[in-house]
């Protein structure tokens, strides 16, 4: 992993409503990790059978989660992952792949409920998370009121969050 | 606060504008003089300026320097072409003894000796670019090149306009751009623009410069960090204090492409210049006046001057009209 390595936020590239199938690609993987989902991947198989080679990971227990790593370095080039998992998991397995050498483009992530979004206050560096449609918050660290901005820095993990006071309002 | 008191050597950004025409954005970049490629330049504020710089830097020590623990290699390149460029430019100011890989800087305008090996970390207080840097009045940031892209990967500041080391860090030419709302005629973004251009025309012993301007409201610096403190400032400017609070600020970028490492190096010369000082060149308080009064909404929205350019346009009227008085 370097600085400049993809990292699964909101926003992310890789952040999918529906699964597609990579005819360019030589092999298709898919980690499921939401039982939840479990008619979604069903109709994806249906979709991709018979088109393209595919190997499917059901994950059951968190042991496999944990050792996810090991069959993402086994794959070769040319291989198209797919997670299907809630937020914390599909950052877990994201960052493995990553890890493991699969770019973002080979990588289709489908989210199982809310998806997290986090605030890095320039003021005080503290990072936290706010809810997905929140313009502005409070830092927790430091009080101070902070407009969450668009940009978002994978080193500091979070979206900026501009510190500006409250009490000064303007008339522009 | 310090201003340019020797209007010779402030880089008035607007010289290549066409009397009677606006300023707008543009890829302004222009290649250095076989003979005057050094980013070294001792003004009248050097001490000022060196001093606030490493209060700056020892007060707020995250905010002011990033770097990446990979990146010493490359630092020590950098701080060798600075040093030799000080020595080189200014020898009455600065020299160098070197015995192998033994140096020692001298900064003699500030009495002051740095001893360390060349290459040796651990020879020194601070991360070399760090070091060398608080001798330079400029800010530095060191962009590595890769994926087609420039990276930051060591950044030294003390005058950000919105931009910040902290934040910055680790992003690409274009996400620290990404905030530049503006495309060229041929609807290309212009950071993308100006990134292909850098990455293509920047050579090893090839610099370029350009110049960026702003306007500040009564502020050394305004960096992300303290915008809760002068976001409000921008609102207490009036037509009658405008000339003592609103500085022309000036950014006199150069741009080496380091030959080991392949980083090019941004060197930032930030240089302010109240309002009421125009006075002293007429032609330039007349043609800023012009400028500023024709200065298209998004441009002032993106450069952060709205909230105060009507007073000081105001200001600058005013001023245009006693100067014409008093000549006539």
């Amino acid at each position: 992993m370097v600085y400049n390595s993809p990292v699964l936020f909101d926003k992310s590239e890789t952040i999918v409503e529906k699964f597609t199938v990579r005819r360019d690609r030589r092999k298709l993987m898919i980690i499921s990790a939401e039982p939840k989902e479990a008619d979604i991947i069903e109709q994806f198989i249906n979709h991709i059978n018979g088109l393209k080679e595919y190997e499917l990971i059901e994950m059951k227990d968190e042991l496999q989660l944990k050792n996810i790593s090991e069959v993402l370095d086994r794959q070769k080039m040319g291989t198209q992952l797919y997670i299907s998992a809630k937020w914390d998991d599909a950052v877990t397995i994201f960052m493995a792949a990553i890890e493991a050498g699969f770019s973002e483009d080979e990588i289709q992530t489908l989210i199982s409920g809310e998806k997290r979004r986090y605030v890095y206050c320039i003021k005080c560096y503290h990072l936290q998370e706010v809810e997905a449609e929140e313009t502005d918050t409070i830092c927790y660290h430091c009080q101070i009121s902070l407009e969450i901005g668009p940009f978002f820095s994978r080193e500091r993990k979070g979206y900026i969050g501009y510190p500006y006071n409250p009490a000064f309002v303007t008339s522009t | 606060m310090y201003k340019s008191t020797n209007l010779d050597l402030f880089p008035y950004p607007f010289h290549n504008i066409k009397e009677g025409s606006n300023y707008r954005y543009s890829n302004d970049l222009r290649k250095l003089e076989k003979d005057q490629t050094s980013c070294i330049h001792i003004t009248p504020e050097y001490e000022k300026q060196i001093k606030r710089k490493r209060e700056l830097l020892n007060e707020q020590p995250e905010v002011r320097f990033q770097s990446y623990p990979h990146t010493m290699e490359m630092q020590w390149e950098v701080a060798e072409m600075l040093i030799n460029m000080a020595v080189e430019s200014y020898p009455e100011h600065f020299q160098v003894e070197k015995n192998g890989n033994h140096w020692t800087f001298h900064n003699l305008t500030l009495n002051e000796t740095e001893s360390f090996i060349f290459g040796d970390t651990s020879s020194i207080e601070f991360e070399p670019l760090d070091l060398i840097g608080r001798h330079f009045t400029t800010d530095f940031v060191l962009m590595v090149h890769r994926d087609d892209n420039l990276y930051l990967e060591v950044a030294q500041e003390s005058y950000a306009a919105l931009f910040s080391p902290h934040w910055n860090k680790g992003m690409s030419f274009d996400e620290i751009h990404a905030p530049v709302p503006f495309v060229s005629r041929t609807d290309v973004p212009l950071a993308e623009r100006v990134r292909n251009f850098l990455l293509s025309n920047v050579l090893p012993g090839e610099p370029w410069t350009r110049i960026n301007w702003n306007l500040m409201a009564n502020r050394w610096d305004v960096n992300y960090e303290t915008f809760d403190t002068w976001g409000p400032t921008r609102f207490l400017v009036t037509p009658e204090n405008a000339g003592k609070l609103v500085r022309l600020r000036v950014e006199e970028q150069f741009f080496y492409r380091m030959p080991r490492s392949n980083a090019i190096l941004f060197v930032l010369n930030t240089q302010f210049l109240p309002m009421e000082d125009l006075e002293l060149r007429p032609v330039w308080l007349e043609q800023t006046y012009s400028i500023l009064s024709g200065i298209p909404k998004p441009m002032a929205d993106y450069k952060g001057f709205t909230p105060f350019i009507e007073p000081t346009v105001e200001y600058l009227k005013n001023l245009v009209e006693k100067v014409k008085l008093q000549t006539n």
